[in-house]
């Protein structure tokens, strides 16, 4: 149930987020099916008692790989669905809890989410450049601007 | 052919395609294809994140050079499609560079109004609110949070606030917005409510164009995004520490969220 109204609620967030960074109408619903799929994963992983950042690491790799998938399909540049779908992992959280802790006083804490912040950021920034790496082999030389 | 035009076009799109948060080598790629079809023996095009330079040259000739600062950048999808196309089509011979200089100066600002657009940004937390733990009232709530968001970023849109500073006052509000919420009906999660509401202005765009650009080998670009990012997520920090201390003071026998 959790998980349903997860994925139901990532697809509307980044649904709506696509609009604010003035996405055309038609990949509208298909960046929120990128993000939808992304939180899932997210979603999953965590009630799985996985790790966070590896949670977030996975999710990121999805939706780099779907954006790319996308991307080619309905030939669009990357960035269109990317950007949008990759939200629901970027490390808001983090973000906040740091500064939580920074007003409580409980260095501890505010260190350990400074930490876990940081090694998501670099998560999502290590699947987004396997994705491209790897989307990049296969891809005829004349075609190279269209990513 | 019209050198200064050709090197005008090639500029004009790279402005606009910088300008709406393109990555770096899309903008070099653009330019150089606009600034090829001029036929001159060397043509350059040298884009960092925050200026432009377009340089033609022929044997004999006095070379043309171009520079343009860019300042404000935003996130424009829209445009960096249309001018991809755009450019396509002219290099491709479907289209006069007359009438390419034309459409990308025509090129519409936005194609959302306002209204969609608040509503946009109300959606986005109310869908943000069960990824972060939340139930059915927590995405109730966080429609409250969202459209006090909305209001906030179009005050300050109006005003023309800078970026540093609107992000610190929409994160201040909506953190405040959150713990009010929170105090009148205690069984919210406030966290939850924060956190959604704060996605809207997580720098999202910044860090994936960092990672690209840097894997691209613009190192300068991917740097400075980088930075931008960061600028960004301090403004939220900032933002949202002021929110919390503000509730704080304004209420200081309740129960720290």
């Amino acid at each position: 149930m959790t998980l349903i109204l997860g994925i139901a609620g990532s697809f509307i967030a980044i649904t709506g987020f696509a609009v604010l960074l003035e996405t055309p109408r038609k990949y509208v619903p298909l960046a929120g099916l990128a993000g939808a799929i992304g939180g899932g994963i997210y979603l999953y992983c965590t009630q799985k008692e996985m790790d966070v950042v590896l949670a977030s690491f996975l999710s990121a790799l999805a939706i780099a790989f779907v954006s790319h998938v996308f991307a080619r399909v309905f030939k669009a540049p990357v960035t269109v669905f990317l950007i949008a779908g990759i939200l629901p992992t970027v490390p808001g959280t983090g973000m906040y809890r740091i500064v939580y802790y920074i007003i409580e006083n409980d260095r501890e804490m505010c260190g350990y989410y400074l930490l876990q912040t940081l090694e998501i950021a670099g998560m999502i920034a290590l699947a987004i450049f396997i994705m491209d790496t790897v989307f990049r082999f296969r891809k005829p030389q004349r075609e190279r601007g269209a990513d | 052919m019209d050198h200064k035009l050709v090197i005008d076009t090639a500029v004009l799109a790279g402005e606009i395609l910088l300008k709406s948060g393109a990555e770096t080598y899309r903008v070099e790629d653009t330019m150089k294809h606009i600034l090829n079809t001029g036929n001159t023996e060397t043509a350059e095009a040298l884009v960092m994140l925050t200026g432009i330079v377009a340089t033609m040259e022929d044997p004999g000739v006095q070379p043309v050079t171009v520079m343009r600062r860019v300042n404000d950048r935003g996130t424009n999808i829209y445009r960096i499609i249309e001018v991809n196309d755009i450019s396509r089509k002219y290099c491709s011979g479907k289209m006069s560079l007359e009438a390419t200089y034309a459409a990308l100066k025509d090129l519409k600002r936005r194609q959302y109004s306002t209204a969609v657009y608040n509503i946009a940004t109300v959606l986005v937390p109310m869908g943000f609110a069960p990824l972060w733990g939340g139930g059915l009232k927590e995405v109730a709530a966080s429609a409250f949070v969202g459209g006090a968001l909305a209001l906030l970023m179009t005050v300050g849109k109006r005003l023309r606030a800078g970026g540093f500073f609107l992000n610190a006052v929409c994160a201040a509000g909506t953190t405040a917005a959150s713990i009010l919420l929170g105090r009148l009906y205690p069984a919210l999660n406030v966290d939850t409510l924060i956190i959604s509401g704060l996605m809207p202005l997580v720098p999202g765009m910044a860090v994936t164009n960092a990672v690209r650009d840097t894997l691209r080998h613009d190192f300068i670009s991917g740097g400075a995004r980088a930075l931008e990012a960061f600028m960004t997520a301090a403004a939220i920090a900032l933002g949202a520490g002021v929110g919390m201390l503000l509730m704080q003071m304004v209420d200081p026998g309740g129960a720290f969220l």
